[in-house]
């Protein structure tokens, strides 16, 4: 099963990429445009820390892997979940009903169906940082594992997070800025979510978890985060899967089919 | 004018026609400043000088740049170049009105929507939050900023339009935007000052049109600048506003020889 559908999402990625360079000055402008935007970014980041002397008590190199890792978890998250960007297009046509006709579960083809190699390509300097920055970190096994283990925990709160917007799609079809909402808030941590003052803090690291998909894994990185915030994030990140698997099952019954 | 009227009315019912679509574009608008203003905030947490402002003064160009920018940036120019590559120019074309009239004339009605509903989000944040702001007393001030803040709207619809035109010659007409959006983000002071970058640096934006279209009306506004440094600062602004509205018109003419209708 797993062989199968690695097969499939290897052929929409192919295709996806044939796609995305048909227009070879798009494709050049856009990944210039991202990588300006990550560059303008940075520079506010230097900027901010040397005239502040720290961020939330963090140094410079930990405040640029906070950024950094934000960095990675968006971009990869957008590589490939790309095509939860056009899912209120195939509701409103109608086309939705061919995705459901298919001998392949629609969540996979609606989530995996359409990766953004504009995003492979400027993921490729974002890791290189990462790598660069950590590497002047004093780090231990124990923490490089946490790391890891609390990106993967990311990408699951970010899959329910899109899940969640897919099935909103279906129930309302109005979500055209849903999928959006979910990129602005993310924002916040581009900077360590310390930074903000109870109760927004609070709230946009366990209510929205945020804080748990971006700001704990260079914590965990740095030695900062204690063994009992790990288990949370876990019991957060598997819980939010969950519920939003939940209501996606709950949304696809409640499809209509009307457009078509 | 009647016909004009008729456009800023139907333009403002289209908008409301999705109406959840609309309240969430608004609630995305609200997330976007109050991330610019939380982080503002938590830097200036112990009421420190950075980068040569006060937390008041911080905080009050932030607020200032959500109100400027929610008017400057409400336009339906950016549809231009999809009109045309899908050949909807053409509808424009046939109908008894000047073009450009009726695109002031959306534009118009698109910032009184945003602008009203910006005005009421900013009395709920004012309340809220109740933030320092710095209230501008001197009236020659606040004249010069609501001139530089007219300024600000041509500038950018003349930039608007420009982009929507290169639909007459390319496809590509998204990937320019988005360039565009992601410059006044940082280099016409929409997330921060342009004036906390190195100083060669800001000086050189300042022959850009980009500061002029938020950075310089809020910093009037403020009373930041001298007097030479606003004199000139007009100065350049009319310059790009005239080069800007010829270059307008130029590549329209230019682009009507070319367009095909193509798509219709």
């Amino acid at each position: 099963m797993l062989k199968y559908y690695f097969k499939i999402w290897l052929r929409f990625t192919l295709s996806a990429f044939q796609i995305a360079f048909v227009s070879r000055v798009g494709a050049f402008l856009f990944t210039f445009a991202k990588l300006m935007r990550f560059g303008f970014f940075m520079l506010i980041v230097v900027l901010i820390v040397t005239q502040t002397q720290s961020l939330a008590g963090y140094s410079l190199n930990q405040s640029l892997v906070f950024f950094l890792t934000y960095n990675v978890i968006d971009t990869l998250t957008q590589l490939l979940f790309r095509d939860v960007y056009r899912f209120r297009e195939h509701i409103i046509s109608g086309y939705f009903d061919y995705i459901l006709i298919k001998p392949i579960n629609p969540l996979f083809k609606i989530l995996f169906g359409g990766a953004d190699p504009l995003d492979l390509i400027v993921l490729v300097p974002y890791i290189g940082l990462l790598i660069l920055f950590i590497t002047q970190l004093s780090v231990t096994v124990v923490t490089f594992v946490s790391f890891m283990l609390l990106l993967i925990n990311a990408f699951l709160i970010s899959a329910a997070f899109h899940i969640v917007v897919l099935a909103l799609g279906i129930l309302t079809t109005e979500i055209d800025h849903a999928i959006m909402i979910y990129r602005d808030i993310t924002s916040m941590a581009r900077f360590p979510v310390d930074i903000y003052s109870e109760p927004l803090r609070g709230f946009i690291t366990f209510i929205i978890p945020v804080g748990v998909m971006m700001t704990f894994p260079p914590k965990a990185l740095f030695g900062l985060l204690a063994p009992q915030f790990m288990l949370v994030s876990g019991v957060i990140g598997i819980g939010f899967f969950v519920v939003s698997l939940k209501l996606w099952r709950y949304a696809l019954t409640q499809y209509t089919s009307a457009s078509s | 004018m009647k016909k004009y009227w008729m456009l800023i009315k139907n333009t403002w019912d289209e908008a409301l026609v999705y109406r959840l679509n609309f309240i969430l574009w608004r609630v995305r608008v609200v997330i976007r400043f109050l991330i610019t203003y939380f982080l503002w905030s938590s830097i200036y947490s112990g009421n420190q000088q950075f980068f040569g402002y006060s937390r008041e003064m911080m905080l009050t160009y932030v607020l200032m740049v959500y109100l400027v920018s929610n008017f400057v940036f409400a336009t339906r120019t950016q549809n231009i170049g999809s009109e045309i590559n899908e050949g909807k120019l053409t509808n424009y074309l046939l109908k008894p009105f000047n073009y450009f009239i009726s695109l002031g004339a959306r534009d118009v009605s698109d910032k009184l929507l945003n602008f009203g509903c910006t005005v009421f989000e900013f009395a709920i944040i004012y309340l809220l939050f109740r933030p320092p702001f710095f209230f501008q007393e001197n009236l020659g001030l606040i004249i010069l900023a609501v001139v530089a803040f007219v300024g600000a709207v041509g500038v950018y619809f003349c930039i608007s339009v420009l982009l929507g035109f290169l639909g007459f010659w390319t496809s590509e007409i998204w990937a320019t935007r988005f360039i565009f959006i992601i410059l006044l983000d940082f280099v016409a002071g929409n997330f921060f000052p342009i004036d906390i970058l190195p100083k060669i640096l800001s000086q050189i934006l300042m022959l850009t049109p980009f500061p002029y279209m938020f950075y310089f009306p809020v910093k009037v506004y403020l009373g930041q600048l001298t007097t030479s440094a606003t004199i000139q600062g007009f100065g350049v602004m009319a310059v790009w506003v005239f080069l800007l509205t010829k270059a307008m018109f130029l590549v329209w003419r230019k682009g009507l020889k070319v367009y095909s209708a193509e798509g219709r």
